[in-house]
């Protein structure tokens, strides 16, 4: 990566970057605090970056949501939040400086996704910059809102393609009175229907790692159920992550062992996290494909596309050519 | 009149005298353009006999849905299958006639009320009839349904295995899933678990030229963006939903639910503060006023405090011991806000009794008043109090008879504003009431639907929550996705051209 557009902190000066790399026709790629970026192959490429924009904008404890700037690192908010007794379920995915907006952007599965649900679910509202240019904000700080299409939604998990998410109004929640990690040996994938929703369910080659949170006397009589211990949490594989249909994660997970690879599999998720050699993560990449999943690779160094053969999505194109009409965000995301 | 006449009248419509006569299917003397003669000939061969209504009695059912909004379509489809649909809206784009998506018709926004741009009548497109439970997978919590599916069945076939699909809006014994993705529908349990957009793992859209589009799927990262997302809410305006896939949830091992009776609003409300700040978020928490309570409790008998001034039901669901300190946490707050009486349901019988009270809203209002007018407002939940006394004003200044009911916890208010459509000019002063409701809530932070949808009615209330620039993404990403302009025009976006050609009179006996 070159050049970056400086420090910004406005939407207004993310629109005139933008209109620069228009006019330049210079595509750029968008960065926040790099967690996921840096460990995707790098270009050489302008770099528009968020990190600047930080800092919580409003904290409604007792409407449960915060507004907060695109840059702020979720460990900042996080804390912010757990002095009210709240938080926001989501969560870095491994890599140093996560970001909030990064994690929309991204929209990775963290650890709890089992039973907080995914990212996108807890975005009440977005605002952005177009492609084009347009500062443009979608949805409201109540929690319930169908004003309009939902581009929330749209937005998390476009990694930057569609428009730069300046800043975000999260849902929040209590924090748990109770949170435990358990384990029990030998491993079994079952876990998620024996206990009532657990928040986190993971799969390793030795054992399986159970996340409890809620009440402390349902925690004990939860881990009795499934004979779980208390256990720390368990470290999850940092070099890729495939994901499929839950439904066929244990049939990845076999072919993965077969393959020799370091796994860790997020039961009733669908994602497994995975260490190996670039040969191990090809043929990894085709037992995901194979089973309607794919591979997202997490280490530039091992000379792979981050994210494997798509197939032709046309109603994406064309939202990306109408929000992107100059394709200067970032428009080599899915192929490289 | 005769086709010599229409000829006469529309000389661009002399055409029509080369095509065959009167079709068996349509009143004789129906006054039709070549055009829409042709789409009619066309979805006829489609769906046959069976599966057309263009006459005056057919059309009549179909002209609303559950709101005050109607026009007359052209006619209305009712395929059997995705391949029939496929050729019925492949007949609209060749003919360059749009087409209203519909199922149940139990929106509240208009939605699904067959207006066109321009005065020109769309063909209604009905998913009903395609209702299958596709495939009920227990094993991995998840339903593939066809659009005409009701939402209740879902959840009795659900049940037996213990399994529950969790968006539960009012009307769900009639509407539809389809219905339910096109709108984001909500409903009583939101508050923990979402609304429709959560639970919808894949959606199949049908494009204007017919082609169906898998939108996500069951694996979580599969890349690319999530117009799933957007095509949940898109209220018919970016395809026809024809398939969704719908996550489930195990049933709840342990239920809570206690009903708390109040002297005022304000200190209901503040009690809703207090909940949804405390240490265990509760699942459900509604609010009824005063004259609900007294209505419902009339009819159904439900054992509600009638000389509460709002009464607040409020659930926990979960393992035992967290509901079991949910409910006592609750019982605390109630009492320290001042609450005049507290029922815990000590069995299932007397939570169904708490929940027969709430639910028996809409049949209660039935018995007290010919028409009602429901809005559908959210606010921050701290201005919770300010609204439901802003409401309070409204009635009395336009004196309207209005009930709260309220999903609290939400922060979703639902007026239901009483009439009689026979008395002279009272529709002025319900809308009247309606306008300032939704400008009330938008000065309050809130915004102008939390779950019923923009359809019609809310359309041009847009201009007040977004900004130029806004609207010009929304209408951007709508002409991306549906190019043809032919899905459900004239919805959801203030349109920059034309007026509002429905009439927002309530009909009269109009079959």
């Amino acid at each position: 990566m070159t050049a970056t557009t400086g420090e910004l902190t406005t939407a207004e000066q993310v629109r005139e970057a933008i209109m620069d790399a228009r006019r330049d026709v210079t595509p750029m790629e968008i960065r926040s605090g790099g967690s996921v970026l840096d460990r995707l192959p790098a270009g050489d490429h302008p770099v528009l970056s968020v990190a600047g924009m930080t800092g919580v904008v409003a904290h409604a404890a007792e409407d449960l949501t915060v507004t907060v700037r695109a840059g702020t690192s979720l460990t900042e908010l996080s804390q912010v939040l757990a002095d009210a007794g709240q938080e926001c379920p989501i969560e870095p995915t491994g890599g140093a400086g996560s970001t909030v907006g990064g994690r929309i952007a991204t929209a990775l599965a963290g650890p709890r996704q089992l039973g907080a649900g995914r990212v996108r679910d807890w975005l009440l509202r977005v605002r952005f910059v177009t492609g084009a240019g347009q500062i443009a904000t979608a949805g409201g700080v109540t929690v319930k809102d169908v004003t309009g299409y939902d581009l929330c939604r749209l937005m998390t998990g476009s990694w930057g393609t569609l428009g730069v998410i300046t800043e975000v109004t999260l849902k929040l929640r209590p924090l748990a009175r109770h949170r435990a990690w358990y384990a029990t040996d030998p491993p079994r994938h079952d876990l998620d229907a024996l206990l009532y929703r657990p928040s986190a369910s993971i799969t390793t080659r030795d054992r399986t790692h159970v996340l409890l949170e809620g009440h402390p006397d349902d925690a004990v009589e939860q881990a009795a159920l499934a004979e779980l211990v208390p256990a720390d949490p368990p470290t999850l594989p940092v070099t890729a992550r495939a994901s499929v249909d839950p439904a066929r994660l244990v049939g990845l997970v076999e072919a993965c062992e077969t393959l020799g690879l370091a796994w860790a599999a997020q039961d009733g998720v669908g994602v497994c996290h995975l260490d190996g050699d670039g040969d191990q993560l090809d043929a990894a990449r085709t037992a995901a494909e194979k089973r309607g999943g794919s591979l997202l690779v997490l280490d530039p160094d091992l000379r792979r596309p981050a994210f494997g053969s798509r197939g032709s999505f046309p109603l994406d194109e064309r939202v990306r050519r109408t929000l992107d009409p100059d394709a200067v965000l970032a428009p080599w995301r899915w192929t490289r | 009149m005769t086709t010599a006449e229409g000829a006469r009248r529309r000389p661009w419509a002399r055409r029509a005298a080369t095509q065959p006569g009167p079709l068996p299917w349509l009143d004789p003397g129906a006054d039709l353009t070549d055009r829409e003669r042709a789409l009619l000939t066309a979805v006829h061969a489609i769906v046959g006999d069976d599966g057309l209504r263009a006459g005056e009695l057919g059309r009549a059912t179909y002209r609303r849905d559950a709101s005050f909004l109607n026009a007359d379509p052209l006619g209305v489809a009712l395929p059997w299958t995705v391949e029939q649909t496929a050729s019925v809206v492949r007949a609209c784009r060749d003919h360059g006639v749009p087409f209203t998506p519909r199922a149940a018709g139990t929106g509240l926004a208009g939605g699904a009320t067959p207006t066109g741009e321009g005065g020109v009548r769309p063909l209604v497109v009905s998913v009903a009839r395609m209702d299958r439970l596709r495939e009920l997978d227990v094993a991995n919590r998840r339903a593939w349904v066809e659009p005409g599916l009701v939402n209740a069945r879902l959840g009795r076939a659900a049940a037996v295995h213990g399994l529950r699909f969790a968006p539960d809006p009012a009307s769900q014994i009639a509407a539809t899933l389809g219905g339910n993705v096109s709108t984001n529908a909500g409903g009583i349990h939101v508050l923990t678990y979402g609304v429709m957009s959560q639970h919808v793992l894949a959606v199949e859209l049908m494009d204007a030229d017919g082609v169906v589009h898998l939108l996500d799927g069951t694996a979580p990262e599969l890349g690319g963006i999530d117009l799933r997302g957007v095509s949940v809410g898109g209220e018919g305006t970016l395809g026809i939903v024809t398939g969704a896939c719908l996550r489930l949830l195990p049933a709840p091992p342990s239920v809570g639910t206690m009903l708390a009776g109040f002297p005022s609003l304000r200190q209901a409300a503040a009690m809703v503060g207090d909940l949804v700040t405390s240490d265990r978020l509760p699942d459900a928490v509604e609010l009824m006023d005063a004259r609900a309570v007294g209505l419902v409790e009339g009819y159904a008998n439900a054992g509600y405090p009638v000389d509460a001034a709002a009464v607040l039901l409020v659930e926990f669901e979960g393992l035992p011991h967290a509901v079991a300190a949910g409910i006592d946490t609750a019982d605390a707050l109630a009492e320290a806000n001042g609450a005049t009486s507290v029922t815990r349901a000590k069995d299932a019988a007397e939570r169904a009794r708490i929940w027969k009270g709430r639910k028996a809203v809409a049949g209660a209002i039935a018995k007290r008043a010919p028409d009602f007018f429901l809005q559908d407002v959210v606010v921050p939940r701290s201005r919770l109090g300010d609204m439901l006394d802003a409401v309070v004003a409204i009635g009395e200044r336009e004196r309207l008879e209005i009930l709260n009911v309220v999903h609290a916890g939400d922060g979703n208010l639902h007026p239901f504003v009483l009439f009689d459509r026979r008395e002279e000019g009272v529709l002025d002063r319900v809308f009247a009431a309606g306008h300032d409701i939704v400008t009330t809530a938008l000065d309050l932070d809130g915004t102008v639907t939390g779950e019923h949808g923009v359809g019609i009615e809310k359309r041009d209330f847009l201009a007040q929550v977004f900004s130029e620039d806004d609207l010009a993404v929304q209408r951007a990403v709508r002409v991306a996705v549906e190019p043809s302009g032919l899905a459900n025009p004239d919805k959801v976006l203030p349109s920059t051209v034309g007026c509002l050609e429905a009439r927002m009179v309530p009909e009269g006996a109009w079959v």
